[in-house]
């Protein structure tokens, strides 16, 4: 990373941690960036009209998706995040491929940087399992809910390791296919 | 000791310094149109004000609460009145907003101030007999 200058006012940003919640979750598969980019512009410019628009499209960008889970990372410059982040409750519908999905995004964290919110991620992930502890039906799965407890660390940094972690604790809820 | 009736005379001066002295902020905007024949009511320049806060600050914008006090419909002046934290909003829609029905048109603002009575002279239109 290179060493950040005074004069570097707007790269500083903050980054905002959101789940999307769709009353289908399989619906959550078709989401892509690109879709949840479109959807906050749209909704910025139609609640704080030219002004926001302008605002969102220089330094609002979704850093990170994940279309198991539906947690999605959001950078906003630091001087308006707020603003941005005021016209989120107002998102009812992603449209993807061609398809509405209604949803509404859930925002759990706000950060200086990724690596914060992921530190957040993994503890509210384990604080999840640990929720889910106890609902388990049988022994498989509370087996599976506390090996992905003990392996809940932060690991060197990869996306890859990032995304192994968090399909590992999802495993329990959706059983899915372990992708390479 | 001194006498009941004696004043005393050395003069006491004190500086008394407002800060957002007003909630209120009040305008004289003079709506300018391409046809000069075109009459609006009150009713409507507020409808079109509130369509100018809305393309320039969207849905928030156009909840900014703003009064017309005041129309003059034969001169298309109007005094509106809005919270202080809201002039700047309020100003620049009035600044950007450019076309009435197809037509062209400009609000020229001719006195802003956070007090109604300051609105009431003008020194730009006084008039020396």
């Amino acid at each position: 990373m290179r060493p950040r200058l005074v004069s570097d006012v707007s790269s500083v940003g903050r980054y905002l941690l959101c789940e999307v919640i769709v009353s289908d979750r399989s619906r959550l598969l078709l989401l892509d960036d690109r879709a949840i980019a479109i959807a906050v512009k749209a909704t910025v410019a139609r609640i704080h009209g030219d002004y926001g628009a302008a605002l969102c499209s220089v330094g609002f960008s979704v850093k990170y998706l994940n279309a198991h889970t539906g947690i999605v990372f959001l950078r906003m410059p630091k001087r308006c995040y707020k603003l941005l982040w005021s016209a989120l409750p107002f998102i009812t519908s992603i449209e993807t491929r061609g398809e509405k999905i209604q949803c509404f995004l859930n925002c759990l964290h706000v950060g200086g940087t990724i690596r914060t919110c992921q530190k957040f991620l993994i503890r509210y992930n384990t604080q999840q399992l640990h929720r889910m502890l106890p609902k388990c039906k049988n022994e498989e799965e509370k087996q599976q809910v506390s090996q992905a407890l003990l392996n809940c660390t932060l690991v060197g940094g990869t996306d890859e390791a990032f995304e192994d972690e968090l399909r590992s604790e999802e495993d329990e809820e959706e059983c899915l296919p372990n992708m390479p | 000791m001194k006498p009941a009736d004696q004043k005393d005379e050395s003069p006491v001066y004190q500086r008394v310094v407002l800060k957002n002295a007003s909630p209120y902020h009040y305008m004289k905007v003079c709506l300018v149109l391409e046809n000069e024949s075109t009459r609006l009511s009150a009713v409507e320049l507020k409808q079109f004000i509130i369509t100018g806060l809305k393309s320039l600050y969207g849905e928030v914008g156009a909840a900014l609460n703003f009064d017309v006090l005041k129309y003059d419909a034969d001169t298309l002046t109007a005094f509106l009145r809005v919270y202080s934290r809201g002039l700047v909003k309020l100003w620049s829609s009035l600044t950007l907003l450019g076309s009435y029905q197809n037509q062209a048109c400009a609000f020229r603002v001719l006195q802003v101030s956070p007090f109604l009575l300051a609105l009431t002279g003008n020194s730009r239109e006084l008039q020396l007999d």
